[in-house]
């Protein structure tokens, strides 16, 4: 297949790994507060993994790979758990104690601003290269 | 290249040497230029004509693919928007960037037609 706009395989790699980076803070947010996850333990940060990912380019030039970045894991943050004094909770131990997540709202904010401002810059990468195709098209037009 | 091979003929040596007789065609020297060069210079024209085929693929049949690619690229970014309103695994970015080759491509492709259409016209305006 043609490549007409050079490059937007990578851009369009980078965009899903910032939308999947996003995706997990959205998650870490949204549990900050599950005593229970899905294996019973009060639920762990979960951080996501880049790594690049050498792409073969389909539109020739395959003596200049073009580097594409993936999510390679999403692992567990290794950081202890947060302990409060609630004696009420259902999942509070003998002595009153209830392990709470390890997420803290005030990194995911950061995290979620840092991805959102990745996504923008890759979204800026295309549309440079659209508009390099668009001017390029343009030549010798009268 | 085909064409440009052709003008490479036309400004061989053999033409070359014939330049000085430019500013008087009538004159009698004209006669003189050799009937062998004459004979080099057709079988070097009809060399490129008829190498052509042989070397490059047919004119019609790049066309015809690269409509064709042009074609799939509209479909893969129909198919991407089908399958994001369709409530698959469609991330928005892919659809809007397949959406968006394929609006270069077909650019791309009116571009050809218009610069083939124009030296069409081009050559039917000529006097001959």
């Amino acid at each position: 297949m043609l490549n007409f706009i050079s490059g937007i395989s990578a851009t369009s790699a980078a965009l899903n790994a910032e939308r999947i980076r996003m995706e997990v803070v959205s998650q870490n947010i949204a549990n900050a507060n599950t005593t229970r996850s899905l294996d019973g333990k009060p639920y762990r940060r979960q951080q996501v993994v880049f790594e690049s990912l050498l792409q073969q380019q389909s539109g020739g030039r395959s003596d200049r790979p073009l580097a594409e970045v993936r999510v390679a894991r999403i692992q567990n943050d290794q950081h202890p758990l947060h302990t409060v004094y609630n004696p009420g909770h259902p999942d509070a131990n003998a002595q009153g104690f209830v392990d709470m997540p390890n997420v803290n709202v005030h990194e995911e904010m950061v995290d979620l601003m840092t991805s959102s401002r990745a996504f923008e810059a890759n979204l800026a990468v295309a549309k440079t290269a659209r508009s390099m195709a668009l001017q390029t098209l343009a030549i010798g037009k009268r | 290249m085909n064409t440009l091979s052709a003008i490479r003929a036309f400004t061989s040596p053999e033409l070359q040497a014939m330049r000085p007789l430019n500013p008087g065609l009538a004159s009698p020297r004209a006669a003189s230029i050799p009937a062998s060069e004459l004979q080099a210079l057709a079988s070097d024209a009809t060399q490129a004509i008829g190498q052509a085929p042989k070397t490059e693929a047919s004119f019609n049949g790049v066309l015809g693919q690269f409509v064709q690619d042009v074609n799939a690229k509209q479909v893969q970014a129909g198919q991407a928007v089908a399958g994001l309103l369709g409530g698959q695994d469609v991330p928005l970015h892919q659809a809007v960037l397949s959406m968006e080759e394929a609006s270069v491509s077909f650019q791309l492709m009116v571009e050809v037609r218009n610069r083939l259409l124009e030296s069409y016209q081009e050559l039917m305006r000529m006097q001959v």
